[in-house]
């Protein structure tokens, strides 16, 4: 746990669609080196909250700063050069292309003309393989088509490219949800391997408690558009974390509804 | 009694503490065997093989046998020459669809647009290019009047082709600029593509090629000159090689007195050759005329038995028949001056570039050096390949270098894999379908431009039903039509394949030549199983 400046401070984030208040009043602060997971009930913010941080959707009101700067997204494009790198549930992978094409997709190292300039491939192949090393997975072969990796070493992948390509804050979503048990180890310890790094900051957007309290340093919940509760690791009960993450119902209630 | 003594360790359960295997390790490396075997291009590859086997062996002449499918017919040098124009020209547009394909759309206009781009090339060849545009005019009634911005009389090949090809990549980029900003599907778009390009060809052409005392015009037109070869003759100006070559005698005697000493000594030689050859083949072609009148009378004498007569003729055929030697033709002047304005460059080289004849320096050398090219008569049999061949060649490089070798490859390669991704990583996805349509539009006009130069006339059918035959190619050869998957190499086989099987099936002794078609049929649809398992192979591998 740090005392440093939060790389990413959300003041009083507020998005409205229409008439629909889908985020009321967010405060969130993750630091460099430490995973910060988000967790809450279907329909509770995530995805909105994420959107909002990666330009998606830009809020109505409140405020962002990326290492104490304030910025306004307009485009996906402009939080990526902020230094947000999102990797989303379908990892933007082309599975028909090699893991180095994907891997520098829409930012190709090329010499020569425009579009029409050459891919120095040799480079990029080393360059792949290096970074997908540094978080803990070693790939043999860089021509093999994504399709026939394993959905661990796809989550690895999009991490990587994020990293490579400047993420300062990371946002997962749902890196372990339809994955098999061994890949889901697979993609927390690479986690595990990125916060390690020290300087970049974690958003893990979650479903599952089990792997938040194993990899998490901080917690957020939201139920309905409003945080319900935060707290730091050692500090929260799993009972606690199960509580908060079905929106603030006892566990207990349902209990002895489902009995009767 | 007996007792069971388990081994130990199969009691209890093993559990190893140590993984030594990861993930990789699950990918056998392959040997170069294994890796070839594995190429999306092995499949088409076969077929064709199997196609050039058929050719080669169905077309070795009746009665001949052999063992090297390259004494076939359809593999001597007019064979070579006719096949290669015939997969060019599918080739040219196949390698737009092909490409277009793999990122994910459709153009089925590439046909009517071929027909336009040519109708509109012939037409301003024939008659010159004009800007009109039209007003209402209320002088004489109600008339609409044109204003004459600017006109061209006689356009050269490169001015008509630049015309033609703004006209065409125009309507390419809109046809994908629609696509992709409404989001209809290409299918649809692109089919009315098809339908208005082909009406506004027809339309054209009936408007313009008409004579005057004529209600509708023709869908043809045929009196193009013969643009690329049209040469300069030395004193005499401009003009067609055939023209120059039934000139008065004592004008063309003038030419040849121009022509380099040597240049004519080479033409001489060859010349003398070729007398030559021809003379030998005249007197062997006799030889084997007595001998088959012998043979017939033998088979009659055996038939009637007459046993003296028999004898006779046997004996004349043991002894070989010995024709007096048909003389070589002496080499004129004329001869001379003729062959001389054959070798006089041409004064349209882009006609020639689009409808001439390449590699002429490697048949004559096969005629003269290596004695092959040369037809029943001992005259050379073909004087090059069409110059299509090098125009498809060079899109074919082209198209290589930038799918597999550039930025704009493996955006191609993303759209048509997984669009969303491809737009999430900042890859212009509209664009590089835009430009894919443009490039489509690009390689119609270019088939056009072979086609009009080459046979110097133009219909409102040319490019009828190419489109498809395009997408098919493409298919054989390993492209999936959902896109992100396929190669250039895959994209030439199946054109090979694809342009090949006519002629082979055509040769097949006994069979409708239109088995070529069943055949095709039943080769597309299997490769395209074939590339949608290789997809789901490699995509549902999770």
């Amino acid at each position: 746990m740090s005392i440093e400046r939060p790389s990413i401070e959300v003041r009083n984030l507020v998005k409205k669609f229409g008439s629909f208040t889908a985020l009321n009043g967010i405060d969130l602060d993750v630091y460099p080196g430490e995973v910060h997971a988000l967790l809450g009930d279907n329909g509770a913010g995530k995805s909105t909250l994420i959107k909002a941080l990666s330009g998606i959707h830009p809020p109505t009101s409140g405020e962002i700063k990326v290492d104490g700067v304030i910025v306004h997204f307009q485009s996906p494009r402009e939080a990526s050069d902020a230094g947000i790198g999102t990797v989303y549930q379908d990892l933007a992978l082309n599975p028909l292309a090699s893991v180095t094409r994907n891997f520098f997709l829409g930012r190709e190292i090329k010499k020569g003309l425009g579009p029409f300039g050459l891919l120095q491939m040799k480079e990029m192949n080393a360059i792949t393989i290096a970074e997908m090393k540094k978080i803990g997975i070693h790939i043999s072969n860089p021509d093999q088509p994504v399709g026939t990796m394993s959905g661990g070493q796809r989550q690895t992948l999009a991490i990587a490219r994020a990293i490579y390509f400047g993420a300062k804050i990371l946002i997962l979503d749902e890196p372990t949800s339809a994955l098999g048990q061994k890949q889901q180890m697979e993609v927390l310890k690479t986690i595990r391997t990125v916060q390690k790094l020290g300087n970049i900051a974690i958003i893990l957007i979650t479903h599952n408690e089990i792997h938040a309290q194993l990899i998490a340093d901080r917690f957020t919940f939201l139920s309905l558009g409003e945080v319900i509760g935060r707290g730091i690791a050692q500090e929260l009960e799993g009972d606690e974390i199960k509580k908060l993450m079905a929106g603030g119902a006892e566990l207990g209630d349902l209990k002895a509804e489902l009995a009767a | 009694m007996v007792l069971f003594f388990y081994p130990k360790n199969k009691m209890s359960s093993e559990i190893s503490t140590t993984v030594k295997r990861n993930e990789t390790d699950r990918h056998k490396k392959k040997n170069w065997f294994q890796i070839l075997l594995a190429r999306p291009e092995i499949g088409p590859f076969g077929v064709m093989l199997l196609l050039f086997g058929m050719l080669g062996y169905f077309s070795i002449p009746e009665g001949q046998f052999s063992i090297n499918p390259f004494t076939g017919e359809g593999f001597n040098a007019l064979g070579i020459r006719n096949n290669f124009r015939v997969i060019a020209q599918l080739g040219i547009v196949a390698l737009g669809a092909g490409m277009l394909i793999i990122s994910g759309e459709f153009d089925l206009s590439i046909g009517s647009m071929a027909g336009f781009a040519a109708g509109c090339m012939a037409m301003i060849l024939k008659w010159g290019f004009a800007v009109i545009i039209p007003y209402p005019s209320f002088a004489d009634g109600f008339t609409i009047e044109g204003y004459r911005l600017f006109e061209i009389q006689s356009v050269s090949p490169l001015t008509a082709i630049l015309i033609t090809l703004c006209l065409t990549l125009s309507f390419g980029w809109f046809q994908g600029w629609f696509i992709v900003k409404s989001g209809i599907s290409s299918f649809i778009v692109t089919l009315g593509g098809l339908f208005f390009l082909r009406g506004l060809t027809e339309v054209s052409y009936r408007a313009f090629n008409k004579k005057v005392d004529q209600t509708a015009g023709s869908t043809t037109v045929t009196d193009l000159p013969d643009i690329k070869n049209i040469i300069e003759v030395p004193g005499l100006g401009e003009m067609e090689r055939e023209a120059a070559k039934v000139l008065p005698n004592d004008q063309i005697l003038k030419i040849l007195k121009t022509a380099p000493e040597a240049t004519l000594v080479k033409i001489t030689d060859q010349l003398t050759y070729i007398n030559q050859k021809v003379a030998v083949t005249k007197t062997m072609m006799q030889e084997e005329k007595m001998l088959q009148t012998l043979q017939r009378s033998l088979d009659n004498a055996i038939r009637s038995g007459n046993e003296a007569m028999q004898k006779m003729l046997q004996a004349k055929i043991d002894a070989g028949i010995d024709v007096q030697a048909v003389q070589a033709k002496a080499v004129t002047d004329l001869d001379l001056a003729k062959a001389y304005i054959d070798t006089l460059p041409t004064a349209r080289p882009v006609a020639e570039f689009f409808g001439g004849n390449i590699l002429q320096p490697v048949f004559d050398w096969l005629y003269f050096t290596v004695d092959w090219n040369v037809n029943n008569f001992g005259n050379q049999f073909a004087p090059g390949l069409y110059a299509c061949v090098m125009i498809w060649l060079i899109m074919a490089l082209f198209c290589y270098i930038v799918l597999s070798k550039t930025q704009a490859g493996n955006w191609i390669y993303s759209t048509g894999g997984n669009l969303s991704a491809a737009r999430a990583n900042g890859v212009p996805t509209n664009r590089v379908k835009i430009s894919l349509f443009v490039f489509t539009a690009f390689c119609a006009t270019m088939f056009a431009a072979c086609q009009v130069f080459e046979v110097n006339t133009a219909d409102a059918a040319k490019g009828n039903l190419k489109e498809l035959e395009a997408i098919a190619a493409a298919v054989i050869g390993g492209v999936v039509l959902t896109g992100g998957f396929g190669t250039i190499l895959g994209i030439l086989l199946g054109t090979v394949i694809f342009g090949i099987a006519k002629e082979a099936f055509f040769y097949i002794p006994g069979i409708d030549g239109s088995f070529y078609r069943v055949f095709l049929g039943a080769v597309l649809v299997s490769a395209a199983l074939t590339n949608e398992n290789i997809r789901k192979r490699i995509v549902g591998s999770a």
